[in-house]
């Protein structure tokens, strides 16, 4: 891999078959351990940009690249090898909701069929760290909406992934709430070095760590110094 | 757990179709071997020039002249045995391959007759036919009884499906997202499913074993109390749990598929 854990060259996304482009001729890179901000308004195509991250979108053109995997022609294993070294974050959280938390918190452990030993720690471990740890046992419609995307962070985090993708993170979340996510994922980046591309309407006033600004505008995107 | 009824009704119907063929099978080849033909001859004929006539004639026995001719003979008091015995024509008792319908039989009785040896040919058509008519009444109804089990079963089976894509669809979506093959996306269905094929399997051969070890002796039936391993053979064991594992199979991966993530 070098040192570009995404990089996106002429980049076309489209929805209805090709016919509705969202996203046209865009290029950009992101570096590794990088903190990217993608804003822009309503319906610019932030999650679509980032669903084509995930491979949830086959870009129409160009070439985009990440870790390694080109997605506009990547087998149905590659994608699976690739997601299962991602990090993702969503705005409606997507816990299972038949699991406890501490079971939701592992999953990218148990699709990669750690030992349920090093599950346990390392759910632990996650839990104290996103201050859940009294809540292992219960399940995600018990917790407030700050908890459980508090949980989805600790999921993100859990097999220590080389990119964490985050879908409007702090969208349903109060402002204190949404301060603690933001926290959590300035230590992913500065302590993990985890490579961070958030998609969001809002930047954070208070942002202690340095990031990149790109913005998503009449289809293409742009840095912003 | 709701799959194990359906499950039930399709192994019970299979398991009846089985013990039903294996009966009629068993009575049919007793009708066979009780079934015959007939045939007086002008001269002695042999097993071979019977078959020659018609290939569906597995045997021909040949009935004693003396006796009769000796019981006539008694009858008529001044005749000695001798000359009735050669004035006597012989008798053949034919056996079939088959259990045949009366056409068939009417079809040899023409055969036969047609030979410049036969004399004469009585088929017994009319018990015979009633026989087989009935017979083939029952094997009627019943198969499209175990028809009309299976598939309302096989709807009941395609309801659950829903019921399962409905509760597991968003955690098998999460699941995909996060790089889980399609075997774990589906393992707690699998799970579940095997669990209740197992049950259903369990539950449908001790339906058939209990009718074997503590109701044939009493069934009244003489096949049955005969014969009572027509009721549950240990191959059937093995038949009920493939085809219950291969519904469980084909309906998980059916609602696997269908839970997948739509790629634009």
């Amino acid at each position: 891999m070098s040192n570009n854990v995404i990089a996106a060259s002429r980049l076309t996304l489209a929805y209805d078959g090709g016919k509705k482009e969202i996203i046209k001729n865009a290029s950009f890179r992101v570096g590794r351990g990088e903190f990217v901000f993608i804003t822009g308004p309503s319906g610019s195509g932030k999650s679509t940009l980032l669903k084509s991250l995930y491979g949830a979108l086959v870009p129409k053109s160009g070439s985009l690249v990440v870790g390694g995997f080109d997605m506009g022609n990547i087998s149905h294993g590659r994608l699976q090898t690739l997601r299962s070294n991602l990090g993702i974050i969503f705005q409606d959280y997507k816990l299972i909701n038949e699991w406890t938390v501490e079971k939701n918190v592992v999953l990218p452990l148990i699709i990669a069929g750690y030992s349920s030993d090093i599950q346990k720690t390392q759910a632990q471990k996650l839990l104290r760290h996103v201050k859940l740890s009294e809540h292992a046992e219960r399940f995600p419609l018990e917790l407030s909406g700050g908890e459980q995307q508090r949980v989805g962070v600790a999921r993100a985090l859990s097999k220590n992934p080389f990119l964490i993708l985050a879908d409007e993170p702090t969208g349903n979340l109060d402002e204190y709430s949404s301060n603690v996510i933001w926290d959590l994922m300035e230590n992913a980046c500065a302590q993990l070095g985890s490579t961070i591309v958030v998609v969001t309407h809002r930047i954070p006033t208070i942002f202690n760590i340095p990031y990149r600004h790109l913005i998503i505008e009449n289809k293409g995107i742009y840095e912003v110094n | 757990m709701m799959f194990i009824l359906p499950l039930m009704s399709i192994l019970l119907g299979i398991e009846f179709f089985l013990v039903f063929d294996r009966v009629t099978t068993n009575y049919e080849e007793k009708l066979k071997a009780n079934y015959s033909i007939l045939v007086v001859t002008k001269k002695q004929m042999d097993e071979a020039k019977f078959k020659k006539i018609d290939s569906r004639i597995a045997d021909a026995e040949k009935i004693g002249r003396k006796k009769i001719a000796k019981d006539i003979a008694e009858g008529l008091g001044n005749t000695t045995g001798r000359d009735i015995l050669n004035a006597l024509p012989y008798f053949y008792s034919l056996h079939l391959n088959n259990y045949l319908d009366s056409e068939d039989t009417a079809e040899i009785e023409k055969k036969l007759l047609k030979d410049p040896w036969v004399k004469k040919v009585e088929t017994f058509g009319e018990s015979h036919s009633s026989k087989y008519n009935l017979f083939i009444f029952i094997k009627i109804l019943f198969w499209t009884f175990v028809a009309l089990m299976s598939t309302v079963s096989l709807f009941l089976i395609v309801k659950q499906m829903e019921v399962w894509q409905m509760a597991h669809r968003e955690r098998m979506r999460i699941m995909e997202i996060f790089g889980a093959p399609m075997l774990l996306r589906s393992a707690v269905l699998f799970r579940m499913g095997i669990v209740d094929a197992i049950m259903a399997t369990l539950l449908a051969s001790a339906v058939f074993l209990s009718l074997k070890l503590y109701w044939a002796d009493r069934s009244g039936i003489e096949l049955l109390m005969e014969r009572k391993e027509l009721l549950f053979e240990n191959s059937d064991l093995l038949i009920l749990i493939s085809v219950s594992l291969s519904i469980v199979i084909v309906a998980v991966m059916s609602v696997a598929i269908k839970s997948r993530e739509v790629k634009e």
